[in-house]
């Protein structure tokens, strides 16, 4: 478990999601990585039921209940700016007793499929963004296997991301803040996850060229 | 004060007066208790009286504050009486206290008067008057009335013996001259039977005549001599007051009571008295034979007489008593005897015949056992406990009925026994050994197959539980066997293990083979005689094979808990970082690892690797201190070591200079597959199995111990390392490690001595002289002045054999002395 930076990579011009992310792959492919499987990260979005709402005007908190295939035998709980919660994948179950405080938004569903990449230390993950049966973006995970401080290697991290990356190289992710020598958890890399499929979900008017 | 308590049927007569009177010793006041002084009921010629029957009822308070007229209290009160009852006499009688001040009374003298008293005056005379401080208790007894014109206070009354006064309802007075009358009766006519809470009395009806007549019959003791004429005479005028229909007049009562009190006047008075008696018995004796004759008024009831005990000889009534209470003994006795020897006697048939059932009971106890048609089968597999072993290790139990009943029954004798599977008789256990590989395969699985003696069975454990023990040490043996076997077919390793009928061969080093075998020996005689030929238990690993016992078992509850035991519905029952994966995150690799789970063999290679390399580095080191005996080396193995990992500390010191030479301290953990040798200034050095990596290090280590050692002392002797090197470079090339060398100069640098000593080539050892002191030194043309000749000369070999001292260090020690220079 490293420190890892997620980005989104917008999508080549005319060109399809799935064409730029088979671009990416050659890229890497080129570079010496090394395939080894799938991954996977969903997102649900659940929204705090009416009948718990105290007063008019509070708006309810929207929570996310977020898996990882990284992370095989857990269930991450975030809200927005808020506490992120790691459980067993048994809290699904419990999401269903909870209907009356926590109610499922429709069609909300958000996840991103892709291969994994292992270059050396790196470990580099390509996904597709799909909401329901269409594709929205293209998410660019890359972990750091050795180190867990995050200002101690993001240097090397963004070295790598221009390397294959080139002009779309993000900066440092908020969740790595300004805190020195605090150490990375599973939990940012979701918030990150979090914040990319909220960016999407925002884009999603914007008609997207090449739309599977 | 007289204060009586009458006769009563129920209470004994008390007389608990008190008199007091002047003390004619000091005037000053006498109290004393009567019945200290006499024991009679009599009382003088004048009393104020006062009776009551003692029962409580309503009384009048009455308080006064002071005296308002020329009448006293008492008058008072009798005046008050009076107004309110007119012409009916009222008498009054209680107790008042006076609280306060004084009180003006009178006693009377000793004597009563010898003239007649006519006038107040007189009275007044003849009396003393006293001042009497308060508090007084008075017992005042007054009449409101007189009912005659004339009278005194004062009653003379004669008492009847018994019998208890009225209260006063009716008073008398009279002057002493005239007779009262005074009507005096019983207490109660009728005995009271008991008194309710309620306080209503129930009263026993009064006996009739002839009861009354045969009560008092009853009471006569005719056996008594005559002589008692008078008591007799006298009890029958006691039983005759308590008659209640008797009507004893109170004239009568007078008249007895002079009769009693006078004295006897006459001589014959006794003798006329006792005639007169006999003559009323006589009349009454004939008058109640005629009545009882004529049965006209009158018939004889037997009377009810109180049983009297039989008169018998005393002795022969106490024999028969001690007799019967013996007998009654004497049959408790026996009784429990009876008891006791039926007991027994079950007892020991319940020992001698163990019934099947209680045997099956107790075999119930300790073993599952089912019921199958009309067979009982029982499980001996160690499936309940988490084996996947697919034998049913099922045994039968038989009731053992082969026994001639004629014969004596043997001790050991079982109703039950137990049919175990032919397979898992005898007995069997697993063999681990590590040999250097045998130069011929040929004889691969041929395993020596001796039988251990069966374990014999405690006492008190039955017969069947050894064997069932036995049986189920052959079921796990065969598992652990057949997980073994199945493990080595599986796993690919460069050599590959060899599952050869009951063994299993492989190799851990090279050169060396770990056989793991299952002995297994039936109770034929073959195998008997087979095993005494070859028994070689030597090479034995016991601790392989109890480890082989441990694993198996882990391996059972292992499967047990993942998939049987019960579990909470939010995590899977099971290791506790397995439980945590979760909720920590954990991903992919580390999970994996979490996984990762070794087979039996695998571990029990493992350990064997273990065992054998910590066997062999102990050999090293220990011929190593056994050949070279100068710089020493000292082991030190801990107690407690891992299944895969032990540490031994190595010291390599000089004898007599431990405190020194310390400089070598090493510490070697010696694990599965390598030694990692940790070096006292942290250097880490891993060596391989191969035990020739080991001896080159302790060599060389050895021979820099020496040059260290060289380097303390002359620290200790003052003098001056000029040069010091763990790896020379120069001069021969050792084969193991590298020579080192130290070249130290005397305190006054005359002298310097050089070692370079090398693991292989040993030491040597050059002294450097000054040059003045070396006469074989060719003069110099260069070095012409003498002070050139101060420095040092050319360097000698020391014959360091022929030295004396008994190790390196000290031979050095000499030198260095040898050569410092003299002080004095």
């Amino acid at each position: 478990m490293g420190v890892t930076c997620v980005s989104q990579m917008p999508v080549a011009e005319g060109k399809s999601v799935q064409q730029t992310v088979e671009l990416l792959t050659r890229k890497l492919e080129v570079l010496g990585a090394e395939k080894q499987g799938t991954f996977c990260v969903d997102c649900e979005t659940y929204h705090t039921a009416a009948s718990t709402l105290g007063s008019q005007g509070q708006t309810g908190k929207l929570m996310y209940v977020m898996h990882n295939s990284e992370y095989p035998l857990s269930c991450f709980a975030l809200f927005e700016n808020g506490p992120c919660l790691i459980a067993d994948t048994n809290f699904d179950v419990l999401m269903v007793k909870l209907k009356g405080f926590f109610q499922s938004a429709k069609a909300s569903k958000i996840e991103t499929r892709g291969t994994r990449y292992q270059y050396c230390d790196f470990l580099v993950k390509v996904g597709t963004v799909t909401m329901g049966p269409s594709a929205r973006g293209i998410s660019v995970e890359v972990e750091y296997g050795p180190c867990v401080v995050a200002s101690d290697c993001w240097s090397l991290l963004l070295e790598f991301l221009q390397s294959f990356l080139g002009s779309h190289t993000p900066g440092a992710p908020a969740v790595f803040g300004n805190r020195h020598d605090v150490v990375y958890g599973p939990a940012d890399t979701m918030v990150q996850y979090m914040e990319l499929f909220n960016k999407i979900r925002k884009q999603q008017q914007v008609p997207v060229a090449g739309i599977r | 004060m007289p204060v009586i308590q009458t006769e009563s049927e129920y209470k004994p007569p008390v007389n608990g007066s008190y008199f007091a009177h002047v003390n004619s010793a000091d005037g000053g006041c006498l109290l004393e208790k009567y019945s200290e002084k006499r024991h009679d009921f009599e009382c003088a010629l004048l009393a104020n009286l006062f009776a009551s029957e003692g029962q409580p009822g309503k009384v009048i308070e009455v308080k006064a504050k002071r005296r308002t007229g020329p009448l006293n209290f008492v008058t008072c009160m009798r005046q008050t009486l009076e107004k309110h009852y007119g012409n009916k006499p009222i008498g009054m009688g209680g107790t008042f206290i006076i609280q306060k001040g004084k009180v003006k009374s009178h006693i009377m003298p000793a004597e009563f008067s010898s003239c007649p008293l006519n006038s107040d005056e007189d009275v007044n005379k003849w009396l003393h008057f006293y001042e009497m401080k308060a508090p007084l208790v008075c017992l005042p007894v007054f009449v409101s009335r007189d009912p005659v014109t004339t009278g005194g206070l004062f009653v003379p009354l004669f008492l009847p013996r018994a019998g208890v006064l009225s209260p006063l309802a009716d008073a008398a007075s009279m002057s002493g001259v005239r007779a009262v009358r005074i009507s005096i009766e019983s207490a109660c006519e009728k005995q009271v039977q008991e008194v309710g809470l309620d306080g209503t009395e129930t009263y026993l009806q009064p006996l009739s005549m002839s009861q009354n007549l045969a009560r008092l019959a009853q009471r006569i003791d005719f056996s008594q001599g005559s002589g008692s004429e008078e008591e007799e005479a006298a009890g029958a005028e006691g039983d005759a007051q308590d008659w209640p229909g008797a009507g004893s007049s109170a004239d009568q009562d007078d008249e007895e009571g002079l009769v009693k009190f006078q004295p006897s006047l006459w001589p014959w008075d006794s003798v006329r008295n006792n005639l007169r008696s006999a003559l009323t018995e006589m009349c009454v004796l004939y008058d109640v034979l005629s009545i009882v004759r004529d049965k006209k008024f009158m018939t004889l009831d037997p009377v009810s007489q109180d049983a009297l005990p039989p008169k018998q000889n005393p002795q022969t009534l106490q024999l028969m008593s001690k007799k019967k209470s013996l007998a009654g003994a004497a049959q408790i006795l026996l009784k429990g005897a009876e008891r006791l020897t039926k007991s027994v006697t079950e007892n020991q048939e319940n020992k001698l015949q163990r019934d099947f059932n209680s045997e099956l009971l107790r075999l119930r106890q300790h073993w599952k056992l089912r019921k199958v048609g009309d067979k009982i089968l029982g499980d001996l597999s160690y499936r309940s406990a988490g084996s996947l072993f697919p034998h049913h290790g099922t045994f039968e139990v038989i009731k053992n009925t082969d026994l001639d009943l004629d014969k004596k029954i043997p001790e050991d004798y079982c109703p039950l026994d137990v049919q175990i599977p032919s397979d898992l008789e005898g007995s069997a256990y697993i063999k681990v050994s590590i040999q250097k590989q045998s130069p011929d395969i040929g004889d691969l699985g041929t395993v020596n197959l001796f039988k251990r003696s069966l374990p014999k069975s405690k006492p008190g454990s039955p017969h069947w539980q050894t064997k069932l023990e036995a049986a189920q040490n052959v079921l796990l043996c065969k598992e652990i066997f057949a997980q073994l076997s199945r493990e080595a077919v599986q796993i690919k390793s460069q050599i590959p293990h060899i599952v050869v009928k009951n063994q299993i061969i492989s190799q851990p080093f090279p050169n060396l083979q770990l056989s793991i075998s299952l002995c297994h020996s039936s109770n034929d005689k073959k195998s008997q005689k087979f095993a005494t030929e070859k028994q070689s238990p030597e090479d034995h690993l016991y601790v392989l094979e109890h480890n082989l016992h441990l694993l198996i078992r882990e391996f059972h509850k292992q499967t047990l808990s993942s998939i049987m035991m019960p579990h909470p519905a939010s995590a899977p029952f099971g290791h506790k970082r397995m439980r945590l994966s979760g909720p920590q995150a954990f991903d992919k690799n580390e999970i994996n690892s979490l996984q990762s789970s070794e087979g039996l063999l695998e571990k029990i290679i493992k350990q064997a690797k273990h065992i054998f390399l910590r066997s062999r580095t102990a050999a090293t080191i220990d011929s190593l201190a056994s050949r070279i005996e100068d710089p020493q080396i000292q082991a030190h193995w801990s107690n407690i070591n891992d299944v895969y990992e032990s540490s031994v500390k190595v010291l390599i010191t000089s004898q007599g200079y431990e405190q020194i030479c310390k400089s070598i301290q090493l510490q070697l953990n010696i694990g599965v597959e390598q030694i990692r040798v940790v070096h006292r200034d942290g250097r880490v050095i891993t060596l391989s199995y191969q035990e020739q990596e080991l001896q080159d290090f302790l060599l060389s280590q050895m021979s820099q111990h020496q040059v260290h050692a060289v380097q303390q002392l002359a620290k200790v002797m003052g003098w001056q390392v000029l040069s010091f090197s763990n790896h020379v470079g120069l001069g021969p090339i050792e084969s193991i490690g590298n020579a080192s060398a130290i070249t130290v100069a005397s305190p006054n640098g005359d002298y310097a001595i050089s070692v370079r000593n090398g693991p292989e080539s040993g030491s040597k050892i050059m002294v450097q002289f000054p040059r003045n002191q070396c006469k074989d030194l060719p003069k110099s043309d260069v070095l012409q002045d003498t002070k050139w000749s101060h420095l040092r000369g050319p360097f000698k070999e020391v014959h360091w054999n022929k030295m004396e001292g008994r190790n390196f260090v000290y031979k050095m020690e000499l030198l260095m002395s040898a050569l410092s220079p003299c002080l004095l």
